[in-house]
């Protein structure tokens, strides 16, 4: 294979990765305990910024970006750090939204916070330079393995690395769907009132999963930053939630691999699609179609296939 | 004092175009509890008709007009072809909240796709402003603070001097109870999206009026500070929604005098969620309502 396109190969293989991880946290949070967190992205956002951030190393008087809070960290930390920062930033926006309150009435408090995150990180510059963003974070490991960033060999071990930690996420996922806990979590979304009848604790019960599920994110916003080195305000404005809401509706919510399908379709496939498209239309012309493809199979599969393409298991347990 | 009578001028017009498409907005939401986010790109897709309008010379009534009829025939269309569907199959509160956003893409890239992502400005002659003392408004704009006006007067009419109204109320308040009693619910949840469809198409026209430059996005954002205006006031309650605009619109452009103006966003932003976590019923109204979606 020529250089190109082992490049190119390397790097879909880290965002598949990256998005797998990112659908999973979606899928515990929406699919699993049914909340519809609309702020999704500022999760992935504060993970990405965390761990930019912390490998970019101090702030100096002559650098060129302003932001708080660097250090030189090695890689696994960072993106460590990012899933406490995410985990953290979940519990307070769950904090806010959880109680009481009419689902439909959560899913915008939260769409808000997405927008209220968004319009601070890009006029604070002092934050995380603003609407410019960071940018030339290093490419974590290639010094310690004495490897070139920009050679192949280094490109496939951090692929690998990256698809290493969404196996270790997905370990982790499976564990908590399976267990009682998750099916707690599944009688809450399905009736409530039930679930409350028999002396469950919904706010509780449901916050833990918005950190577990923020802190996934989180990891997700950390090595996608890792791998392009890169981020900013325009990067996760508040559609990028629906793509990811939409990967996991496609692809069954409630089902890891459902899920795990509905990325390869939705977040990957859509953005490798546009890759290969002849540019046609004015700028940001294939973007809107993007979007508008989004909108459709949203509804489309909302009303013929509102489980999905692999629906969630019927889960039977036996009567104790 | 000069910034403070600019900023309170700009209040007043932001607040009547809040004022006209919040009342719509609340209208349709009491009574049919659909969370209906298209509203912004319906306003935005009005826009861009009444765009069309002036670049055919067809003049400000042109614009006006096709706006406004845009507006109530989409969101009849839309009610009937998307939400009505869905609701009939028995799709919950969250799903329909899903499926407005679903909508609520397709609008707005819609319209990107069409027109691209550059910014447009209405073919009209500049209108002269006439002095109030010390403050100033366009024609266009006193137009605007007009259509307001009377668009609260005929809601109000409408809703307690009407047969229609009276109906309107009935099904909004229990729609079952108001089938029962011989009311057509279906047509009278028609004409609701046809009244609400109307203030979306006049304020989506008004919007672009007084900015000097829109773009496809901009009604879409407006959506913020119309469920901000809609909560303050009280869901369905087109009292506390004229209220809502005029503390709304207000706070945003005066906000401007004390907080740097890139934040002139998060007014409304704070205030919605403030009021949602607070009182989400609203703070005219007494109770908070538990319904389901109503078609």
């Amino acid at each position: 294979m020529s250089q190109a396109v082992q490049f190119y190969l390397s790097t879909l293989l880290a965002y598949i990765g990256v998005d797998f991880i990112a659908c999973w946290a979606l899928n515990l949070q929406f699919g699993v305990a049914g909340i519809l967190s609309f702020c999704f992205i500022i999760f992935q956002a504060a993970g990405a910024y965390t761990a930019a951030v912390l490998t970019l190393g101090p702030e100096t008087p002559t650098s060129f970006q302003q932001y708080f809070g660097g250090a030189h960290l090695p890689f696994p930390l960072p993106v460590l750090a990012a899933a406490v920062v995410g985990a953290l930033l979940a519990l307070v926006v769950g904090l806010i939204t959880l109680r009481r309150l009419r689902r439909d009435y959560q899913a915008i408090v939260m769409l808000v916070v997405s927008l209220i995150a968004t319009l601070v990180a890009t006029n604070a510059t002092g934050l995380v330079n603003g609407a410019n963003g960071l940018s030339l974070v290093p490419k974590p490991l290639s010094k310690g393995l004495g490897l070139s960033p920009y050679g192949t060999t280094y490109q496939w071990i951090f692929a690998l690395v990256v698809c290493g930690i969404a196996l270790v996420c997905y370990a982790v996922v499976h564990r908590i769907t399976s267990s009682p806990y998750g099916r707690v979590l599944r009688a809450l979304r399905d009736n409530e009132q039930a679930a409350v009848a028999v002396g469950k604790n919904p706010l509780a019960l449901r916050l833990g999963i918005y950190a577990v599920g923020g802190a996934l994110g989180a990891v997700s916003g950390a090595l996608l930053v890792e791998a392009i080195s890169a981020w900013s305000p325009s990067s996760w404005l508040y559609p990028e939630t629906f793509s990811y809401f939409a990967a996991v509706i496609i692809g069954g919510s409630g089902n890891d691999l459902g899920v795990a399908i509905g990325a390869l379709l939705v977040p990957v496939g859509f953005l490798e699609a546009v890759r290969f498209m002849p540019t046609i239309g004015g700028p940001q012309f294939l973007g809107a179609l993007e979007w508008i493809a989004v909108g459709l199979l949203l509804l489309v599969f909302l009303w013929f296939r509102p489980r999905g393409i692999v629906p969630e298991r019927r889960r039977k347990y036996p009567a104790s | 004092m000069h910034a403070f009578i600019a900023a309170l001028g700009f209040g007043i017009v932001t607040a009547a175009i809040l004022a006209i498409a919040s009342v719509g907005f609340t209208l349709q939401f009491g009574a049919t509890n659909i969370f209906n986010l298209a509203f912004g790109s319906t306003m935005t897709a009005s826009a861009f008709v009444a765009y069309v309008a002036t670049e055919a010379n067809l003049g400000l009534w042109g614009a006006v007009v096709f706006g406004a009829l845009f507006g109530t025939v989409f969101s009849v269309l839309l009610n009937r072809a998307v939400y009505l569907p869905f609701v009939k199959r028995g799709a919950r509160l969250f799903e329909m909240i899903i499926v407005a956003i679903a909508v609520t893409l397709l609008i707005s890239n819609i319209i990107q796709a069409v027109w691209g992502a550059s910014f447009f400005t209405l073919k009209l002659a500049p209108t002269p402003a006439l002095n109030f003392g010390a403050l100033a408004f366009t024609r266009d704009e006193l137009g605007i603070i007009g259509v307001a006006v009377a668009a609260m007067l005929c809601v109000h009419a409408l809703l307690h001097h009407t047969r229609l109204g009276q109906a309107m109320r009935a099904t909004a308040t229990n729609p079952a109870l108001a089938r029962n009693c011989g009311i057509p619910t279906t047509r009278v949840i028609d004409v609701v999206w046809a009244v609400s469809g109307l203030l979306c198409g006049l304020g989506g026209v008004a919007l672009v009026l007084v900015t000097t430059s829109f773009n496809p996005q901009t009604g879409t954002e407006f959506i913020i500070p119309i469920l901000a205006v809609a909560v303050l006031g009280g869901i369905g309650q087109p009292y506390g929604a004229m209220l809502g605009a005029v503390v709304i619109g207000l706070m945003t452009q005066l906000s401007a005098l004390v907080i740097s103006p890139e934040y002139k966003q998060a007014v409304a932003f704070v205030t919605l969620v403030v009021v949602l976590l607070l009182r989400p019923q609203g703070i005219l109204s007494e109770v908070a309502e538990q319904k389901e979606v109503v078609a």
